[in-house]
């Protein structure tokens, strides 16, 4: 098989996954753009490696390391939220109370902006395995394979950015509910 | 990072729980999970919780969906170039036997004057493609990348004729996705020149035209190359030699020059 072929096999039927997750890491539609053809082009570089069963998390590890090397140059500032990961990892885990579960509804009301705000302010690392998961649909394996961390650590990283999550909605939405 | 000897219990149930809604645990352990939510009310809430949040998020969170042109623009990172770039060589090659590039000039200087100024153009070429990367990173500095500020053609090309009593062709791309901005006058060699000032996102393309009188346009390939990180990319018209310099991936450079080219067959 050459390798217009095996791109056009492994790598353009994820074109759109890979925006999306460009999209969430940058922030931004234009940055994805830039982000994901890089991506492609690396993608490209390297498509001897790839075997079509796991081309499309093969496709999401490039876009996100294109990502972080993207965001180091563009905007260093942003990167740096190792320690925003560090006190958002200390805080523990908690459980709200019982009685806190209206909760419940606020999420199912919350509308678009305030789940694209709450996942937009979760740091960096708890994001990206969030957007994995929910968006791009990938097992715990696959996304510790594409991020090479150990499935354990994308358990606690995905319990914490869910919970971060309900807690941001919920308060937003009781925000919200006491202004009416 | 938790060690799982960290965890609490509470914890380990969150993790767990959130293990189970994922669909990630083995049958034995999804009973574990569903005895304690039968046990624990904060627990089954919490269960609620996620849940809610899961089928949110995915009511409400479409994915990205490429645009035609984007995908046209990936797709044809697999294609055989449309048009041919030939990379240009940054200094003549050390591989050249001193003696040959002697003989060369001789050569060169013998038959006429035209033939010699070949021969050091070569150089020039390498100190004017320095000039304009130069430029084009002080133009990004200043406030604004351009002198005159316009979309429009006709109001930029007679700008450069009052300037520099020359104009070169001022080709609109907007509808291929490369609005012009404006225009600038820049010193390439001691001499003013114009430049044209591209839109691509958030990216700047600067288009230098080098006045070069008498000149025949060409058809001859594009003439790729890079300077601390910016792609220029160098071809022949009708009255100038034009490079095109930006920080657009090389891929949509190629392609803005090659639409150029088109629109400009004779020019």
């Amino acid at each position: 098989m050459d390798e217009r072929q095996r791109f056009s096999e492994a790598v353009l039927p994820y074109v759109d996954d890979a925006l999306s997750l460009a999209r969430w890491l940058t922030g931004n539609a234009a940055d994805a753009e830039d982000v994901v053809q890089e991506a492609c082009l690396r993608a490209f570089g390297a498509i001897a490696s790839v075997q079509n069963a796991n081309a499309r998390a093969w496709l999401l590890a490039i876009v996100r390391n294109t990502a972080f090397s993207w965001m180091a140059k563009n905007r260093p500032k942003a990167i740096t939220t190792t320690d925003d990961a560090g006190i958002f990892e200390q805080a523990g885990l908690e459980m709200a109370e019982p009685q806190a579960s209206p909760e419940a509804i606020l999420i199912r009301k919350a509308d678009a902006a305030q789940l694209e705000n709450a996942i937009a302010a979760l740091p960096l690392a708890y994001r990206e395995v969030l957007v994995l998961r929910e968006i791009e649909d990938l097992s715990y394996r696959e996304i510790s394979k594409v991020l090479s961390i150990p499935v354990g650590t994308v358990m606690s990283r995905l319990a914490r950015a869910r919970s971060s999550l309900i807690q941001r909605i919920g308060m937003a939405g009781e925000g919200k509910a006491g202004a009416a | 990072m938790i060690k799982p000897s960290s965890w609490s219990s509470r914890e380990e149930s969150l993790i767990l729980l959130n293990a189970y809604l994922d669909d990630e645990l083995d049958a034995a352990s999804a009973l574990d999970v569903e005895r304690r939510l039968a046990a624990d009310p904060a627990l089954r809430a919490e269960h609620d919780r996620i849940a809610e949040l899961r089928s949110t998020l995915a009511s409400h969170l479409s994915a990205q969906r490429a645009s035609d042109d984007f995908k046209r623009r990936i797709a044809a990172i697999a294609e055989p170039s449309r048009d041919v770039v030939v990379a240009l060589p940054p200094r003549p090659s050390r591989t050249y036997d001193w003696r040959q590039m002697a003989a060369a000039a001789a050569v060169a200087a013998a038959i006429t004057a035209g033939g010699m100024y070949g021969v050091l153009r070569q150089n020039s070429g390498v100190n004017e493609i320095a000039a304009i990367v130069a430029d084009h990173q002080r133009a990004l500095l200043a406030a604004q990348p351009f002198d005159i500020a316009s979309s429009d053609r006709h109001t930029v090309k007679p700008w450069f004729d009052s300037k520099l009593a020359l104009s070169p062709q001022v080709v609109d791309l907007a509808g291929a996705g490369f609005p012009l901005a404006g225009g600038r006058v820049e010193i390439v060699d001691g001499k003013p020149v114009p430049v044209l000032v591209y839109q691509r996102r958030a990216h700047i393309i600067s288009v230098v035209a080098v006045p070069r009188a008498g000149q025949m346009s060409s058809t001859a390939p594009a003439l790729q190359t890079t300077k601390d990180g910016y792609s220029v990319i160098r071809w022949f018209g009708r009255d100038f030699e034009y490079f095109a310099v930006s920080d657009l991936p090389e891929l949509e450079l190629r392609e803005f020059v090659s639409r150029w080219r088109e629109v400009t067959p004779g020019g």
